[in-house]
């Protein structure tokens, strides 16, 4: 379903020092089901992605030096993304793991200025344990909200280690920071890949829900979330569908597929990261696709399918 | 043994008991005696050897060879593209660009050079400074007048912003549509062809295939950056930051162990690529590859952004006008590990702070590393430090930490600081090299080139003077004398290389390094010194005039 769009997605993983980025990666690697991910680490502190994960998923780490600044023209970054694009073949996916004290606007807005990247969106990863001393800390602080403010998704780490009243004021704090951001508590191995990456093919996702091939945690994804999908003749307007794509509920994590136009307006390929959503026209011989393909997944409990249907059928 | 008496109008020694001197012997490439002829000719009396006497300087000046404690290679490389700065600049291979007063200026030079281009090529230019063409904003029209055919990129002087034309706007695919930082736009909606960072660089230079870093890793990056020095007066010259790769340290190895090759060179090894026990362990097997003309082994670190992007990490008041965009480029937490592992490993740190936050958490850490572990002789140096208040200066110099400090920033930036980023105040303590030197911190200045030219005669002038194109004098209490900055020149930078026992004065023992000037800085107006003509320099006993 994918085909027709030769961008290669990117997600940038933020967050301070100690949050669980490195985990979150290779939780990814570990459940990247064939796709080939290559991943960029921003950060010298400790480089702890499993080399035996990237090998057996066929992709490639390279570690991002954060060089200098005052002269970003030579930056590892510059050099990092024009590999990976230049790559034969291509990776599936890129990740960026940036430093804990990156401001990840600037790699994010890099994938969106670039015409071959397509930015999949930004993940924060938060510790609620340290998270409130670190944005109280004056010199972290503001590096701590900007990654915060920047991110698409939220995911909460070590949640299970806070008072429920204390979690409580930290989902708060994160909605100011960033107003319209996904919140997921995580226990690592409970956050399916597809609300990672996305990417997942409308018709696997049933099949793959429990395809884990690894299973090193305890897979409970189905108490957790819940799928929606939607498939037939469904026309949008542009201007509709835009508006409709800035009011989903909000527990939808991700939201993909392929929309009909009123009238002759061909396709659309239309893809939702947390508060990202992105509508991209596709050619018209497109793949033997004809009708709207849509297929959700969120919260459940904080995304009703007929709230949904009521929005999209 | 061959002895060379030179004679000079006048030797400026930077050792205090004969501060001027008129005769300087050199033999084995080193300095044998400084004095009277009679004096240096005491030598050859009572040894039997052979003495020349070479008369080449009698009417020039001679100083100990400068030291460019912190500039960057690619600043040779860059002449591959066309310069369009303000200023007049002599290419490595001595030809002049004359410096180009308005926008028209600039758009006839790239029409010239468009016209010798092959088609297809891009045209890249470098250097433009919009400080100083205030007219309107280069945008690409102008650029669409040289042409639609080929894409031109005109790259800002301050390496972050370029303008480009529309042939290039189409290359990367920015209309009207894009919504992206940096990807400038004008009233009418369409990208006016500013493109401001990384983000909306990124695609015209990966399609125009501009490619900065590798400016400094070729055969013929580095022999320009050897001819930058040699016209600056520079013997000596660090690259303050660099992977070097095994193959990139043999290769410069190759070059600069040539004996023509006119300076010796100081790179850096960037700590940023790997954990620190393992930069630590790659710097001390550098510092075993080191020659007599490249000397291996310390480290860099970067720890915030810069004052003009507000990135620069700053104290409490914060930015005078405009958002705070203070950024670290390493966790304060994981620069203290840093700190703490190469200083036991024994490693020598250049750290490159210019907010007054960034320094304040480094000067921490430091203490933290010293505590620690020991190290009595570690001139560790604070890179720009231009923020910093006279309480940090004290802190530093008990810590016994060095300062090298960017005061060619208060000419090109310092109306910018004081009518915008830190305000009158903090603009007038900028760099301020007098506190350094009368709290006791070792003080060298630089130059950051490319990011402003190369010119220790011309840093000495930015120090001394203090004067920013507005006319101000920014700061006047921290302006220093010119004794005083010329030493900042030449035997400060080579004590922040550990190289003051062997370069940075004309003393007898010392390396025969030279810097060979028209006339003497010391009698001339203090606001000529940059005007001051370089003969060329001696390198190691070798005659190296300009040609
Ligand atoms: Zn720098
Ligand atoms: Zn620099």
């Amino acid at each position: 379903m994918n085909s027709s769009d030769q961008r290669l997605p990117l997600t940038v993983i933020t967050g301070y020092l100690g949050a669980g980025k490195t985990t979150l990666v290779n939780h990814m690697l570990r459940h990247a089901g064939g796709r080939r991910i290559m991943v960029l680490v921003n950060d010298f502190g400790d480089i702890a992605i499993d080399a035996d994960l990237i090998e057996s998923q066929d992709g490639d780490t390279l570690t991002l030096a954060n060089g200098c600044i005052c002269c970003s023209m030579g930056g590892d970054l510059f050099y990092a993304l024009s590999d990976a694009l230049d790559r034969q073949p291509r990776p599936d996916h890129l990740l960026i793991e940036a430093s804990g004290v990156a401001d990840p606007t600037r790699i994010s807005e890099t994938a969106r200025a670039e015409p071959d990247l397509r930015l999949d969106g930004t993940i924060a990863v938060v510790d609620a344990v340290g998270f409130a001393d670190r944005v109280a800390d004056s010199r972290i602080g503001s590096s701590v909200v900007r990654q915060v403010a920047a991110a698409d998704l939220i995911v909460i780490t070590k949640s299970d280690l806070e008072e429920i009243t204390e979690l409580a004021k930290l989902k708060t704090q994160l909605a100011e920071f960033a107003p319209g951001a996904r919140q997921l508590d995580a226990n690592f191995g409970q956050v399916p890949l597809e609300v990672l990456l996305g990417g997942l093919p409308s018709a696997e996702v049933t099949a793959r829900a429990h395809a884990c091939s690894h299973h090193d945690h305890p897979d409970d994804h189905e108490d957790l979330y819940l799928r929606w999908s939607i498939s037939g003749d469904f026309r949008y307007d542009r201007q509709t569908l835009r508006s409709l794509l800035e009011n989903l509920p909000a527990g939808l994590l991700r939201l993909k597929g392929i929309v009909q136009f009123n009238a002759d307006e061909g396709l659309g390929l239309v893809q939702v990261v947390g508060r990202r959503a992105e509508i991209t026209s596709l050619s018209a011989r497109f793949e033997g696709v004809m009708q709207t393909n849509l297929v959700a997944i969120g919260l459940k409990g904080q995304m009703e399918p007929a709230d949904l249907d009521r929005l999209f059928a | 043994m061959q002895t060379v008496v030179y004679a000079a109008r006048k030797i400026i020694t930077m050792v205090p008991n004969r501060p001027e001197a008129t005769h300087v012997a050199v033999r084995d490439g080193r300095v044998l005696a400084v004095g009277s002829l009679e004096e240096v000719s005491g030598w050859t009396s009572s040894d039997g050897g052979e003495q020349r006497l070479d008369e080449t300087f009698a009417d020039k000046v001679l100083l100990p060879g400068f030291v460019e404690g912190h500039a960057h290679m690619m600043a040779g490389g860059i002449w591959q593209f066309t310069y369009v700065g303000f200023e007049d600049r002599i290419s490595p291979e001595g030809m002049l660009w004359e410096g180009l007063k308005d926008i028209d200026a600039v758009t006839q030079r790239l029409r010239q050079i468009e016209s010798e281009l092959a088609p297809g090529v891009p045209l890249i230019a470098w250097g433009f400074d919009p400080i100083f063409l205030t007219a309107h904003r280069l945008n690409r029209f102008d650029l669409d007048e040289v042409t639609r055919d080929r894409p031109i990129a005109v790259i800002h002087s301050n390496f972050h912003l370029m303008t480009v034309n529309s042939n290039a706007l189409d290359l990367a695919e920015f209309d009207r549509n894009t919504d992206v930082m940096g990807v400038d736009r004008g009233e009418d909606g369409e990208p006016t062809g500013e493109l401001q960072e990384m983000a909306a660089m990124f695609p015209v230079m990966r399609r125009l295939k501009i490619d900065i870093r590798s400016l400094a890793r070729t055969d013929g990056g580095i022999r320009a950056y050897g001819k930058v020095c040699h016209r600056s007066g520079v013997t000596t010259a660090t690259d303050l930051i660099n992977d070097l790769p095994i193959e990139d340290v043999e290769l410069i190895a190759a070059i600069t162990g040539e004996e023509d090759y006119p300076a010796r060179l100081v790179p850096v090894l960037n700590a940023h690529t790997a954990p620190a026990d393992e930069i630590a362990a790659q710097a001390l097997k550098l510092r075993e590859m080191s020659t007599e003309k490249l000397r291996l082994g310390s480290i860099k670190i970067i720890t915030d952004g810069s004052i003009q992007g507000f990135t620069a990490r700053m104290r409490w008041p914060g930015y005078y006008k405009g958002p705070d965009h203070g950024i670290w480029n390493i966790p304060p937490e994981q620069l203290m590990t840093a700190v703490e592992t190469l200083n036991a490993a024994g490693v020598h740190m250049h750290i490159h702070v210019n907010g007054d936050e960034a320094s304040e958490v480094t000067i921490e850490c430091v203490a933290q590393a010293l505590t620690k572990n020991p190290n009595p002789d570690h001139r560790h140096v604070l890179q720009h430090c231009q923020l910093a208040d006279a309480a940090q200066f004290r802190k530093i110099r008990n810590l016994g930490l060095c300062v090298n400090l960017f005061a060619n920033h208060i000419y090109y930036f310092g109306d910018k600081h004081y009518e915008l980023t830190v305000g009158p105040e903090r603009a007038e303590r900028i760099d301020a090299c007098a506190t350094a030197l009368s709290e006791g911190v070792p003080l060298a200045i630089h130059s950051d080139a490319p990011v402003t030219p190369m010119g220790p005669l011309f840093t000495a002038w930015c120090a001394v003077n203090r004067v920013t194109p507005s006319g101000r004098v920014l700061g006047a209490a921290e302006c220093i004398s010119v004794e005083e900055a010329l030493r900042a020149v030449t035997l400060g930078p080579a004590y922040t290389l550990h190289l003051d026992h062997e370069i940075g004065s004309i003393e007898v023992g010392k390396k025969a390094d030279f810097t060979v000037l028209e006339d003497d800085p010391l009698a001339v107006d203090p606001m000529v010194i940059k005007d001051i003509g370089v003969w060329g320099t001696v390198l190691g006993g070798r005659l190296q005039p300009i040609s």
